[in-house]
């Protein structure tokens, strides 16, 4: 009786009248339009991605190597390059441990205003980056908010002091201390690139630790565990991949940034000037192969982020299945 | 409308859903589809409503004797009850019942007043006409499955295809919606296919029910037929909990008479077909004894282990029975079978 | 981006009450959370606007109006030196409004209609290359706005792979499109100027504006429409629906509201955008968008110009942001009474 269905009056299979039995073309598709916008999004991409990015990847093909390998390794542009990657990179490093520290404080600890502050989170993607630009460095400028922060306190306190009648208690450089020091322009572009990478650890690891379960705390600390080792060994591993991807992306972001940074830098050949600038210092002065060489090491690294970050996805999806 | 469906096969990336489905179900006949999760209900009734693609070279799929293998979902004229509903959430329940009226090519469609009327009349009919400017996240389940079956009736299909449409309720609101269902079919007579994995739904709903495994029917007949004539031990096992004997006939035992004796071979009996005495009379008992007694509500389970191979049997018997009886656990009982099923070892599940 | 709607804050993924942390740690926590968000958020925004009004209401509107001398007033010749000279600022910067809009105008359409035939093709089927798919349109999050320009510069400038094409090409500017009458032609619309060349024109910032941000709406699509499958979708068509009318009546009221936010988004940083532009702008006033003008006014020591003008692009990213919890808010309860709706187990 091996795999037999049994159908009560099942009459032999008969043609149907007029069709013929077997059905030629297979229906149609559930649901409609896959050609038309996967047809329309091809499209689009090729005509706006893939055809500039492969323009750009033949115009270096015909570079020679020599020429390339110039341009590269001229000291102006090694600098720049250094400059782009260390500030970067510290600017990640910050966003790594205070994105983390909000991230906890935003999801874990509720006060008075956690919800602006979680709002506020969102704003250096959506403000511009010539306005941040602008913003920080008149802030950090002698006289601005935070360059003159000293003085403007000492202002603060002699007008309090003013209206109290007893007249000038602080000189005016006493709290000079506490200017930032802005005579580095390099901070500048750090502190900027702090502020546009941002958002990205934080809302990354933020849904992490709100789907986190709690349960598990709890029992750690049942077994004996104090906070920081919880945190450290608990928590911690659990967020990992989610702050690694975070962190790669303010890196990457940082990396690629241009109009903050061009306002806050000094903009010095060999100092104070990064690497998209100088891309576009060499296009205004027409040599377009050396910004096209300059340009395929920016994109090379920022493909190779791309890829580490879908790597690290791709990793936590697949340990989220093993555990599944 | 009648259904046949001939020869059809459904392959998922080299997984097997549906193997040479064949089965026919007659104009205003309400079916079942009955099987365990993952079988292929699902498929089948996906490849029915035109959801997904029968492999090439598979059979037709008729309507009224009619190829629609090439059909649309939209022009099949069937109606769909989702499991999850798949209610328009942002719409009333009046706009979600209308959508298929106003949907209608321009020339078909109803005017304003007739849509009105025709929604109107659906609600009542599913008792919902109170509920018309509800939200769907304001109904209860029942409610939710309600209005989506009045959706898909509000186009008038020739055949209803219902993918587990109680799945999601509890087993009180199942019950009674089941029964309103038997109702609402005698009374708008509309081929149905019912896809359920609940076997008391199946044999309580449907004219006929198909016994699905591993993408295949095991066996289509009516209830009855289904319930008592069970084609093969996988049916048998499918429609309720069940004694197991290897061999033709239970060991030592003279006590089923109908069965054909062989050596090999599987032999079923359903519990409450197992009966218990104090005295073996005409010598045709089973020593057993009784290991546990478990009470579910109107009946007793029993559990026993025979004398001779320990092997354990499982009775139901009713209040009555047992009280008559006075059975304690350790108590040394016979026992008789009734109704047993006797199959072929060589079949494999 | 969008984040998930906001659940209790003591609350773990469960709903279980989190173990409480040290109290000196969680003061120590919040104090830095707010000290970092305020110093690097807060202050940085407030004082744009605060410089812009720096000088006073009047000096404000006089970026946009230069104040006028009261009627019949006899000015010295530095006087009328600097109206004019406020005057065409004023112009100027009335001119990078009207580009940036009209540059608006065009991309954002265009990305909105990428978008959802994105998400469409992204969410609903599933083919091979699909993920490969889903990563290149988030490719230009990933670039440099600066490479976003030169790839423009390398495919269409003088010497680029498509440049003595692009380079000779004439188009009509459409905003001297004027009517001109039956009495010519047929054609009672004309043109009265011309754009040749495709880099430094506005041609070539719509392109480069279109790369930067034809991601905003189908990222902010695609997650919704993969959490909502397509069970609605086969409902409508099952019923007899066109797949037109589906799309229209069934999926769009179901993602407006993420939609509108991937709308918003895209036209903010349509107005915002600034390497990119800058790279293929030119540098000539007439193709200044407002960050552009921006960067112009601040090099001139115009400061508080620059941060009027840089003030209207802060307002514009405080709506975005405003609609963002309209907007999570408004999808939050939606999934909330979803939630609570169901009676199942
Ligand atoms: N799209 C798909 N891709 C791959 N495999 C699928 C797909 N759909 C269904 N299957 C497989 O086909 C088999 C039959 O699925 P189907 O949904 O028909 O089961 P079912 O009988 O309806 O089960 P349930 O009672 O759980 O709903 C399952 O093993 C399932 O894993
Ligand atoms: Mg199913």
């Amino acid at each position: 009786m091996t795999g037999n269905a049994v159908t009560e009056d099942r009459s032999p299979p008969r043609p149907p009248a007029g069709k013929l039995f077997s059905s030629p073309s297979r229906p149609s598709r559930l649901i409609p339009g896959l050609p038309l916008t996967l047809g329309y999004t091809l499209f689009y991409l090729s005509a706006l991605v893939l055809i500039p990015l492969a323009g750009m990847v033949f115009k270096t093909t015909q570079l020679s190597w020599s020429e390339f390998w110039q341009t590269i390794t001229d000291p102006i542009v090694m600098a720049s390059f250094k400059l782009t990657f260390t500030a970067s990179a510290i600017a990640a490093a910050v966003n790594g441990i205070f994105g983390l520290i909000v991230a906890w404080v935003l999801v874990r600890e509720p006060f008075p205003g956690r919800r602006f502050f979680d709002a506020l989170i969102d704003l250096p993607f959506a403000l511009p980056t010539a306005v941040a630009g602008l913003t920080f460095s008149s802030l950090f400028l002698a006289n601005g908010w935070i360059g003159g922060l000293g003085r403007h306190l000492a202002d603060l306190v002699n007008w309090l002091a003013g209206l109290a009648g007893v007249g000038e208690i602080v000189s005016a450089d006493a709290l000079s201390w506490l200017s930032f020091p802005y005579s580095n322009t390099n901070t500048g572009i750090v502190l900027v690139l702090i502020f546009v990478g941002l958002p990205f650890v934080v809302r990354t690891v933020q849904p992490v630790l709100r789907e986190w379960d709690t349960e598990n705390e709890h029992a750690a600390l049942s077994l004996g565990a104090n906070s920081w080792t919880i945190f450290r060994r608990v928590i911690f591993p659990e967020i990992f991949p989610a702050w690694l991807s975070g962190v790669a992306l303010a890196f990457a972001r940082a990396i690629g940034e241009y109009g903050s940074v061009i306002f806050i830098a000094g903009n010095i050949p060999g100092k104070s000037q990064i690497a998209p600038l100088q891309i576009v210092i060499k296009l205004d002065d027409f040599r377009t192969a050396q910004a096209t060489a300059i340009g395929i090491v920016l994109l090379f690294f920022s493909l190779l982020l791309l890829l580490g970050i879908n790597g690290i996805e791709w990793w936590t999806r697949r340990r989220e299945h093993r555990v599944a | 409308m009648s259904i046949e469906i001939i020869g059809v096969s459904k392959t998922f990336n080299r997984f097997k859903a549906l193997s040479n489905v064949n089965f026919k179900v007659e104009t205003g006949e309400l079916v079942s589809l009955l099987g365990p999760s993952g079988c292929g209900k699902t498929t089948l009734l996906r490849v029915i409503a035109g959801m997904e693609a029968a492999d090439p070279g598979s059979g037709p799929i008729l309507f009224d004797g009619h190829d629609v293998t090439c059909q649309e979902v939209g022009k099949r004229r069937i109606g769909f009850v989702f499991q999850s509903y798949a209610l328009f959430k942002h719409m009333s329940v009046f706009e979600n019942v209308a959508f298929g009226l106003r949907a209608k090519p321009w020339r078909q469609r109803p005017r304003e007043a007739e849509i009105r009327a025709k929604v109107g009349e659906l609600l009542q009919l599913v008792q919902l006409q109170n509920f018309a400017q509800r939200y769907p996240s304001q109904l209860s389940g029942g409610q939710r499955q309600r209005v989506a079956l009045a959706r898909a009736l509000a186009v008038e299909p020739s055949v209803l295809l219902l993918d587990e449409p109680f799945g999601a309720l509890d087993a009180t609101v199942r019950r009674e919606l089941r029964r309103w269902l038997r109702k609402l079919h005698s009374k708008i007579h509309v081929t149905t296919i019912l896809v359920t994995h609940d076997q008391e739904e199946a044999l309580e709903v449907s004219d006929r029910v198909a016994v699905m495994n591993e993408g295949r029917i095991e066996q289509f007949a009516s209830p009855e037929t289904i319930y008592d004539n069970p084609a093969n031990p996988f049916v048998f096992k499918f429609l309720g909990s069940y004694n197991l004997f290897h061999g033709r006939k239970p060991n030592g035992s003279t006590a089923v008479a109908a069965s054909p004796s062989s050596a090999n071979g599987v032999t079923f009996v359903r519990p409450h077909d197992v009966e218990i005495r104090r005295e073996n009379t005409d010598g045709s008992g089973i020593a057993a004894k009784i290991s546990h007694i478990a009470f579910a509500g109107s009946s007793v389970n029993v559990e026993l282990a025979r004398i001779d191979d320990q092997a354990v049997v499982d009775a139901a018997l009713s209040m009555h029975a047992y009280k008559d009886l006075g059975l304690k656990p350790d108590d040394k009982v016979f026992i008789r079978l009734r109704n047993t099923r006797s199959f072929d070892d060589d079949y494999v599940i | 981006m969008a984040g998930a709607p906001h659940q209790n804050p003591t609350m773990g993924g469960t709903g279980k009450p989190a173990p409480p942390t040290h109290p000196l740690v969680r003061r120590v926590t919040i104090a830095v959370t707010v000290l970092f968000l305020s110093v690097f958020i807060v202050v940085p925004v407030v004082n744009v606007f605060s410089q812009a009004l720096s000088k006073g209401f009047d000096a404000y509107a006089s970026v946009f109006y230069a104040a006028s001398p009261p009627e019949g007033a006899k000015l010295s010749p530095a006087e009328r030196r600097k109206l004019s000279s406020d005057r065409s600022q004023a112009e100027k910067t009335w001119s990078s409004i009207r580009l940036t809009m009209g540059i608006a105008a065009v991309v954002v359409p265009l990305n909105i209609v990428f978008g959802l035939a994105a998400a469409w093709s992204v969410t609903k089927f599933r083919f091979k290359g699909r993920s490969l798919l889903i990563t290149l349109i988030d490719l230009p999050f990933s670039v440099s706005p600066v490479i976003a320009g030169l790839i423009f510069v390398l495919l269409l400038g003088r010497s680029g792979v498509f440049g003595p094409w692009a380079s000779n090409l004439t188009w009509p500017d459409p905003f001297s499109l004027h009517w001109r009458g039956f009495a010519q032609e047929w054609w009672p619309f004309a043109f009265t100027q011309s754009f040749t060349g495709i880099i430094f024109t506005p041609l070539a910032i719509a392109l480069a504006s279109i790369f930067v941000t034809f991601p905003f709406v189908a990222r902010s699509l695609i997650p919704l429409m993969d959490s909502q499958g397509s069970d609605e979708e086969v409902a409508a068509l099952s019923l007899g629906a066109s797949g037109w009318r589906t799309f229209r009546t069934v999926t769009l009221p179901n993602v407006k509201w993420a939609l509108l936010y991937g709308v918003i988004l895209c036209t903010a940083r349509v107005f915002g955008e600034f390497g990119a532009v800058s790279v293929v702008s030119g540098h000539t006033d007439a193709n200044d968008t407002m960050p552009l003008r921006i960067e112009k006014l601040w090099n001139e020591y115009n400061n508080q110009a620059a941060f009027t003008v840089a003030s209207l692009l802060a307002l514009l990213a405080v709506v975005t942001l405003v609609v963002q919890v309209l907007v999570e808010r408004k999808t939050g309860k939606a999934a909330m009474t979803e939630v609570e709706g169901v009676d199942m187990p």
